[in-house]
């Protein structure tokens, strides 16, 4: 039995990667740290694991490995904590608010021999598997150009603290884009432009809530990326991932969670859009579990982690320089 | 009013049929493709050109239609304006501002009216965007993306293909999300700009650009002449209590055929209206001839157009933003 543990419910993935420990086989959940306590007992009950609320108490439990999904500037502390008592960790993204503390990260994983991996469950759903599939299939030819989105609704609450998210919808939703890219095309990313700003929130928040960016990978390939929390209340759903590929034989369209039924309920007199794919984090936490059993890391690593907390923060670089900066 | 159709393509002869909607004589007809000219000429039992001065100088010409080439444009607006003709010019404008500058300056010389034909502001789905924009439906807009394109125009020997005629899917076709943003959000501050603008292996073009306004206002805009077939627009424009969402993909009426002749070909998909877009610009560039009212767009505004072209374009060589 693998033994897992989780430090933070404060970002909401944490809810998801629960479910998938509680479903998959061979996995525990054996204990919930949080430093919310109220916050860190609801959960223990939600998904049936002891709350611990002391850190190091938890961090000495019998554990092989943790899930980390503190708010961003948390994640160094906790990880430089989990990598110092043994433990295997899955973060949250960004693994990192500054490139500074990412390649910390990655150093005392490396100098404790522990495994570190970034939360992209992207790279598990099912669409954008496919789509890398038909482009390494060869068929498609070279790619020239991609136009990216990542949109999503207002996640407010610490999202919009800068002191604890380190930015806003271009943290949260830029690195995403970034490491499906790295991942699809098995490129880095070398310029970044970026114009953002606080476009639909200025009452309620300060950080930004979009960043529309073009970015040059090795190769000269063209990439735009919308990172944002331009989705109003009334919209039916959270957000989207989408990406359109121009290439040499012809163009690909990923839209990678319109699997869905859309409804009309009287109640809430809104449509909603109801998904049905499968859920991607399932994949990402059962390699999470591999890697821990295997003593190997994982797929997704902290320097995938290290590399989009630095296109990210060539982003915020190029929006106060007014200028393309160099990755 | 007697009309000549300078450049007798799609668009000559889509304008010839917008004139003789608004009750015009088409008269003259010209295009260096003999055939071109008459054909165009045909319905309208005008007279065909193959040289276009001879048709901007008839006499009995009051309008001349510049569906030429837009290298072309300037030196037949010249000549229109020097022959007291007034001028419905297709846009782009000019391939430089330096052209339309010296196109403005001839056509307030002569005292004729210069008319640019920037469509989009016609088209009923753009105005509704723009009308539930500025009803407040949106709350304070701070962001927009317009999406334009699909095939690469014209065939293997057509001036599209020339980048240094055409300037590729930036400047003959974003141009019109360029000036639809500037109408509707004013005036820009920078531009950045990514254009493939490729020859080899297969020729294709695709832009993509982020703007800033002046008055804060984050636009992405993204021009494609890179689809296998097809034509397809869309818009979003986002607000602080809201979101306007068109795509043209959505339409009213839709059809394949089990067949067709020539192959894949760019088609616009128009849902149907009663006056199109197209007619409502004649009716709107008439009324100004006519001295009724003043146009929707002006030719300051085209040459505009043409300046956030050229910058985008040049912040696509540098690779670094352009201010404006």
């Amino acid at each position: 039995m693998t033994k897992i543990g989780i430090m933070s419910f404060a970002h909401m993935h944490a809810h998801s990667y629960a479910e998938c420990l509680n479903r998959l086989p061979g996995v525990e959940l054996v204990a919930i740290w949080d430093d919310d306590a109220k916050r860190g007992r609801k959960m223990a009950k939600e998904f049936g694991a002891p709350f611990v609320k002391d850190r190091d108490k938890f961090l000495a439990r019998e554990l092989d490995g943790v899930i980390i999904t503190a708010e961003n500037v948390k994640h160094r502390a906790l990880v430089e904590a989990a990598a110092a008592a043994g433990l295997w960790i899955l973060c949250e993204k960004p693994l990192a608010t500054t490139v500074k503390d990412a390649k910390a990260m990655v150093k005392a994983c490396k100098k404790a021999k522990i495994g570190l991996g970034t939360a992209f469950p992207c790279r598990y759903s099912l669409p954008l598997m496919t789509a890398k599939d038909m482009l390494d299939s060869g068929a498609y030819g070279e790619v020239y150009s991609v136009a990216c989105t990542n949109h999503g609704q207002s996640p407010g609450g610490w999202f919009a603290d800068e002191a604890l998210s380190g930015g806003g919808a271009t943290m949260d939703h830029t690195v995403h884009g970034v490491d499906l890219l790295r991942w699809m095309l098995g490129k880095e990313f070398t310029q970044v432009y970026c114009e953002l700003g606080n476009q639909f929130h200025k009452e309620t928040m300060k950080t930004d809530d979009l960043g529309s960016m073009n970015m040059e990978m090795e190769g000269g390939i063209q990439v735009s990326h919308i990172a944002s929390w331009s989705r109003p209340q009334s919209f039916p759903t959270w957000g989207d991932v989408t990406m359109e590929f121009i290439c040499e034989n012809g163009v690909l369209n990923v839209d990678a969670f319109n699997q869905k039924v859309i409804v009309y309920n009287d109640k809430t007199k809104h449509a909603g859009w109801a998904a049905w794919g499968d859920n991607p984090d399932l994949g990402l936490i059962l390699d999470f579990v591999s890697a821990v059993r295997d003593k190997r890391d994982p797929v997704i690593s902290g320097i995938d982690g290290l590399r989009a907390t630095e296109v990210t923060a060539a982003a915020y670089k190029s929006s106060k320089t007014k200028k393309a900066v160099k990755v | 009013m007697n009309v000549a159709i300078i450049g007798c393509g799609g668009m000559g002869r889509l304008h010839a049929e917008m004139a003789a909607n608004c009750g015009l004589r088409v008269v003259a007809c010209a295009d260096a493709v003999r055939k071109a000219a008459m054909s165009a000429a045909a319905p309208y039992r005008a007279k065909a050109f193959e040289n276009p001065m001879g048709a901007i100088k008839s006499k009995e010409v009051d309008i001349v239609v510049i569906t030429t080439p837009t290298p072309t444009h300037e030196k037949y607006v010249l000549a229109a304006a020097k022959a007291g003709k007034h001028i419905f010019c297709e846009k782009p404008f000019g391939r430089s501002s330096l052209e339309c500058k010296r196109s403005i300056a001839a056509a307030k010389k002569a005292d004729v009216k210069l008319f640019v034909g920037h469509v989009v502001r016609y088209f009923h789905e753009f105005e509704a965007i723009k009308a539930q924009i500025e009803s407040g439906a949106i709350g304070e807009a701070g962001w927009v993306k317009l999406y334009r394109g699909g095939i690469y125009p014209g065939n293997a020997k057509s001036w599209f293909r020339d980048y240094a005629q055409s300037g590729g899917v930036t400047f003959d076709c974003m141009i019109h999300d360029l000036d639809w943003v500037r109408y509707v959000f004013g005036e820009p501050k920078r531009i950045f700009c990514q254009a493939l603008l490729r020859k080899t292996p297969t020729q294709l073009d695709y832009s993509q650009v982020t703007m800033r306004m002046k008055n804060d206002v984050i636009a992405t805009i993204i021009g494609t002449w890179a689809h296998p077939s097809g034509f397809r627009v869309k818009v979003e424009a986002c607000g602080s209590k809201g979101m306007v969402q068109f795509d043209s993909s959505d339409a009213p009426v839709s059809g394949e055929a089990r067949k067709t002749a020539s192959g894949p070909t760019m088609i616009v998909p128009m849902s149907p209206v009663a006056v199109s877009p197209y007619q409502r610009e004649w009716e709107d560039f008439l009324g100004w001839v006519e001295g009724r009212s003043v146009p929707r767009v002006t030719a300051q505004d085209a040459l505009r157009a043409v300046q956030m072209a050229e910058a985008a374009l040049q912040s696509a060589e540098k690779r670094q933003p352009v201010k404006l």
